[in-house]
């Protein structure tokens, strides 16, 4: 009796178990209701300012347009692959998903996100073209995908107290900067330049600009490997030598030394060292020339975060009418009271924003002198290859010429 | 008789069955499966089958060798170490006759950390700018060394911490085992004039050493699965000095989407582990089979 009424209690047990399993299927959040009730939209956001400005704008748009809106902040990598993994979901659990710019290739060839030219979007000439091109897929030239939705470019950040000091103007070149960073090192304990050439994102983030100032690049026009290029050489060799006079060190340590004036010079996102209308260091748009002398080319690295809806919500429509409400000027203007940067000219060049805020020209024309990683969605692979070998090349294990070979072997072995 | 109990027996563990196979048979056999195939999560083609040629292209991958190399160096040293360590605060606990509670507790502190908090605690304690171990060296006149950004000092610096972490696990476990050492043994020790070293070995040692092997076999499970803290304070740098081979398999399985070249080198990994354990595990069976 007693072992049967064991086996009874397993089987329950067994039994309650598979029922849980294959439970009911969870009803996406994001479906319209039947009954005439709010429509829900969810965004999938990178965490931080972004989430603040969303919030903080979302209130009429759900008055509006009888919605409501959950914004679900999240760490950038998370963000990705929370994104990638439900665009294969029939019906998406994010009518619109925020993306860093290198994403878009990947993002678009995936298809995650909806053609909003198709939804009926017309082109609006207030984005800065640099900024609205990073939506178009083909990059550039296609239907668009996603909106621009915060400005971001890299720019020199300098403490222009040691500087002065020193009787030096803000380096118009890599030479000069370089000039600098050798009369800086060592004096009263000041370090010359600041390198980020921690392995992978940070350091290909940091050298890309001194190569593009070197007339080099990752890709040719006809995407052959070029990162063991002549240019690309010479602007390894700069790179060491700023490190050869100034230091290597992680995000914070580089904003702590350059605001307190420890260090003279590093590169940097704004949001670094800008929080409202003050910063804690002088910028300036990124050198563009390898020496006085030499032709200048785009150096200013942009990585805005894009918006799109996306392909696999039951919204569409209100998530585009959404994005178009999130992305206009009226709202990039209020957005900048809550650490947003624009994207559209009129709100850059908005009188009464320039003057509380007068970095937003220096963002404004470093986004018009700026450059895009290459285009390609195996960029998240290269990027990694690529860290790898300039962290060999900055470390002293491989010298320049082996460090650029391997570096174009392993890009070879992606790209195949 | 015989096999009405075991009819029994089987469904009695039925319900552990199940979880093992939901949780543990069924993805390790689909991992096995995307192994062989070229699935990358965005695509839209099937995956398609391609045999060992993923196994192939990680063990002719220089960064993954580096990984493996990297892994296995730390899995060993930061395993002698924190064993070796937790050993030596055992047994200075257990020779203490006050505020033996109060170390044993605040000992076991940093055990209880996230790991994530512990790598971002020591990334402030490491900073070449403001942080406290450069500015203590500096009172002694040593320059900063920037022990993250350095080839020579950041797989050291990840090791001290990973140490300091689970030192105190490794002292949890010894210092249990340690409470159940029969004292009489000590007592006939003595009368035969054993010194206290004599005492150790020949005592204390054989009566722990089930604890200190089950420490080892945790510790090196465990450290082999080295993440949080290399991605948080190095990213695998410099010079792919510190990569892992978990941090090999975010990168490309995780962050990357490639589900097959990701599925392989986890595979790998697990085989590599499964040696690793398998003499305890093969004693452990050993152990239940002459019971």
């Amino acid at each position: 009796m007693k072992r049967k009424l064991s086996i009874l209690v397993v089987l329950c047990l067994v039994i309650s178990m598979l029922t849980a399993c294959g439970g009911n299927r969870e009803v996406s959040t994001s479906e319209v209701s039947s009954k005439g009730e709010a429509v829900k939209l969810v965004v999938a956001a990178r965490g931080g300012s972004h989430v603040d400005v969303l919030e903080s704008v979302k209130a009429d748009f759900e008055a509006g347009n009888n919605c409501t809106i959950e914004i679900l902040g999240l760490e950038s990598s998370d963000l990705k692959q929370k994104v990638s993994l439900d665009s294969k979901n029939e019906t998406g659990a994010y009518d619109l998903a925020m993306a860093d710019d290198p994403w878009m290739p990947e993002f678009s060839e995936a298809g995650i996100y909806a053609n909003l030219t198709a939804l009926g979007y017309k082109e609006d000439p207030d984005f800065v073209k640099a900024s609205l091109d990073i939506g178009r897929n083909p990059y550039g030239e296609g239907d668009v995908y996603a909106l621009p939705f915060a400005g971001n470019v890299q720019l020199l950040f300098f403490n222009k107290k040691v500087l002065e000091e020193n009787n030096f103007t803000v380096p118009e070149s890599w030479e000069a900067v370089l000039n600098i960073a050798k009369a800086v090192n060592g004096k009263d304990g000041k370090v010359g330049y600041v390198i980020r050439g921690q392995q992978g994102n940070p350091i290909v983030s940091d050298y890309l600009p001194i190569l593009w100032a070197y007339g080099g690049d990752v890709f040719d026009k006809d995407w052959n490997i070029t990162v063991d290029s002549k240019e690309a050489k010479e602007a390894l060799k700069l790179y060491m030598d700023l490190l050869t006079n100034g230091a290597n060190y992680e995000k914070n340590d580089i904003v702590a030394a350059v605001s307190d004036g420890k260090a003279a010079m590093s590169l940097g996102w704004p949001s670094w060292y800008i929080s409202g209308g003050s910063a804690t260091a002088e910028y300036a748009s990124i050198p563009s020339k390898a020496t006085n002398s030499s032709t200048a080319y785009p150096t200013g690295m942009i990585g805005n975060w894009m918006m799109g809806v996306t392909a696999n919500s039951v919204n569409k429509e209100l998530a585009f009418k959404f994005l178009q409400y999130v992305t206009s000027a009226d709202i990039q203007k209020k957005a900048a009271g809550f650490g947003g940067v624009p994207t559209r000219e009129s709100v850059f060049t908005d009188a009464e924003l320039s003057a509380k805020y007068p970095y937003f020209n220096t963002i404004l024309e470093g986004t018009k002198n700026s450059k895009v990683r290459p285009r390609t969605p195996l960029w998240t692979d290269i990027e990694t290859a690529y860290g790898a070998e300039l962290s060999s090349a900055i470390s002293g294990t491989k010298s320049i010429d082996q460090a650029l070979a391997d570096a174009k072997a392993a890009i070879e072995a992606i790209m195949k | 008789m015989k096999k009405r109990e075991s009819g029994f027996a089987y469904i009695m563990t039925s319900p552990t069955m199940l979880i093992l196979l939901a949780l543990s048979i069924f993805p390790l056999v689909f991992n096995i499966y995307y192994s062989l195939t070229d699935y990358y999560y965005l695509s839209h083609k099937d995956p398609g089958f391609v045999g060992f040629e993923n196994y192939i292209n990680i063990l002719k991958d220089m960064y993954f060798r580096q990984a493996v190399f990297n892994t296995v160096k730390f899995t060993v040293l930061a395993v002698f170490f924190e064993t070796l360590l937790g050993l030596a605060i055992a047994l200075l606990i257990n020779s203490m006759h006050k505020g033996r509670k109060t170390l044993r507790t605040v000992t076991l502190l940093p055990t209880l950390l996230p790991p994530v908090t512990v790598a971002l605690i020591w990334q402030i304690m490491f900073s070449n700018n403001y942080g406290i171990i450069n500015k203590l060296l500096g009172g002694i006149g040593i320059n900063p060394v920037n022990w993250l950004m350095d080839v020579n000092t950041a797989f050291y610096a990840i090791l001290v911490i990973d140490i300091w972490q689970y030192a105190p696990f490794a002292f949890l476990l010894i210092y249990a085992s340690l409470q159940s050492v029969p004292q009489g043994q000590y007592e006939a020790a003595k009368i035969d004039g054993a010194n206290v070293w004599q005492q150790f070995i020949c005592v204390t040692l054989p009566n722990i050493a089930n604890g200190i092997i089950m420490v080892v076999l945790l510790r090196t499970i465990d450290t082999f699965r080295l993440f949080d803290k290399v991605n948080i304070l190095t990213k695998g740098g410099p010079a792919n000095s510190t990569s892992t081979i978990t941090q090999y398999i975010f990168q490309y399985g995780v962050k990357g989407l490639k589900v097959g070249h990701g599925s392989s080198a986890a595979l790998i990994m697990t085989v590599i582990v499964l040696i690793l354990a398998g003499a305890y595990i093969e004693k452990s069976f050993e152990r239940q089979k002459a019971l």
